[in-house]
């Protein structure tokens, strides 16, 4: 019982922080979305691919009047985060599979258009998927200067 | 199970500091490490810490794995104590020249141009206030080029150093970029000698008592200083003075001299990296340095599904990807 809650501790700890340790990538894209417009809704996974730079997601949204919406996203953790926080890529791509329902929070992009920053993707049983999570919408507050 | 608590409780260590500094975009905030002058935000080092750091230790054996990452194992953001990704805080006095190269250059790090945070930091130089959508920049990294020196160095992915009789070879993670030191006496050249030069440079090192000084100059100028886009000419000389301070940390000062676009030498603040156990490092049980490769392969098509429509509002493809 202590052996698996400490498992258990251990991998929500893992997967908590990579969410705020993953949230830079190496082209500067975070400039590119608008973290303040952030959108939550359920999809349809199209495709999931476990790729250098960035891990990317396609899926479908559907409204409430049946219309469906296709969209592209990058999610921030690239693979060398999802492996350090245990989402390996037959894990990942085991969770992803084409036709999965999820519920994902994308921030949308400035300039328009339908490829976001994947900030959060939940499975049908709430599970959070690929550690992935929401950060500050704004900015926060500068540190003084040393 | 053990390697998994432990990775947990350096996830945790690191966590605070990372969330603000990524959101940033540019690593920790100014002043945010350096607990020995008090400005440490959560108690623990910042660091993945394996290590003692008071166990004893070669001065000049630099020999092993060494990040700046908050996490250790790479992405993501630096270390509580090891500098942002910034170059300097100190203002650069840029020549005509260079004022017009640093005008050139568009970086993807850093505040958004022109925005309520942007303006609200008139104490940050414009290099660190005017970052833009990758798809609008014009970074040379972003269809894959070597990053250069010295700013891979302030990209937070661990580097390897190697140390052979007559060389240093610092292997760093992302990007798989290699680069040589040196150590044999041989003369660095004039950067107005190099007939070609190099994305990473040309280096000489030797030791002034336990810090390793290294020398460089003949770099490509279409790499830039660090993640804000100031630029370097191909004049460029990068001295660089790495001390041993104890087990597991490494202090690195800088000073770049650029007589074509500095009208005076410009000095880094003092970054650390800290040493990694071998093992730290894995994936399917494979140890060492993960192969993060920034192959044209993967980064063009990147940029062409992802990066360009999110950056520009061009319909993105909705069919089948290639």
């Amino acid at each position: 019982m202590i052996r698996s809650f400490v498992s258990w501790f251990a991998v929500a700890t893992m997967l908590t922080v990579a969410g705020a340790s993953a949230v830079s990538a190496h082209h500067g894209t975070l400039v590119a979305y608008d973290r303040e417009k952030q959108w939550t809704a359920k999809a349809t996974v199209t495709e999931f691919r476990y790729l250098n730079p960035h891990a990317q997601i396609y899926f479908d949204v559907k409204d409430d009047k049946g219309t469906v919406t296709h969209w592209s996203g990058e999610l921030l953790p690239n693979p060398a985060q999802l492996i350090a926080t245990g989402w390996t890529r037959r894990r990942a791509m085991d969770a992803l599979k084409a036709g999965t329902a999820i519920t994902v929070t994308v921030a949308p992009p400035r300039a328009g258009g339908n490829v976001g920053l994947v900030m959060r993707i939940l499975n049908d049983k709430g599970e959070e998927l690929l550690g992935a999570q929401p950060v500050p919408a704004a900015a926060p507050p500068a540190a003084a200067r040393p | 199970m053990r390697r998994l608590i432990a990775l947990a409780s350096v996830f945790a260590l690191v966590s605070a500091a990372d969330a603000e500094s990524q959101a940033r975009g540019a690593g920790p905030a100014p002043g945010a490490g350096a607990p020995a002058q008090g400005r440490g935000r959560a108690a623990g080092p910042g660091y993945p810490k394996f290590f003692d750091s008071n166990m004893p230790f070669d001065a000049r054996d630099l020999a092993g794995i060494w990040t700046p990452n908050g996490a250790g194992f790479g992405g993501g953001g630096r270390c509580r104590d090891c500098g942002d990704r910034g170059f300097s805080f100190e203002f650069p006095v840029f020549t005509p020249a260079g004022q017009a190269a640093f005008d050139r250059n568009i970086p993807s790090y850093g505040r958004l141009k022109d925005s309520a945070d942007a303006q609200a930091h008139p104490e940050e130089h414009i290099g660190r206030r005017r970052a833009q959508s990758p798809a609008l920049g014009n970074d040379t990294y972003g269809t894959c080029n070597p990053m250069g020196m010295p700013r891979a160095l302030l990209y937070p992915d661990p580097v390897e150093f190697m140390v052979l009789p007559d060389r240093i070879l610092q292997h760093f993670e992302w990007g798989y970029g290699l680069r040589t030191i040196w150590m044999d006496g041989r003369k660095l050249p004039s950067p107005l000698d190099v007939d070609i030069p190099r994305w990473w440079g040309y280096a000489v090192g030797r030791w002034e008592g336990n810090t390793l000084v290294v020398e460089s100059t003949g770099y490509d100028e279409r790499t830039w200083i660090d993640h804000f886009g100031y630029p370097h000419s191909d004049e460029m000389v990068l001295r660089e003075r790495y001390t041993r301070t104890n087990y597991d940390t490494i202090e690195l000062t800088m000073t770049v001299t650029d007589p074509k676009y500095y009208a005076k030498p410009w000095t880094s603040e003092t970054k650390r990296m800290h040493l990694l156990p071998k093992t730290f490092i894995q994936s399917s049980g494979w140890t060492g340095l993960l192969e993060d490769l920034c192959a044209p392969a993967n980064e063009l098509e990147f940029n062409r599904l992802i990066r360009d429509p999110a950056g520009t509002g061009k319909p993105a493809e909705t069919g089948g990807r290639r």
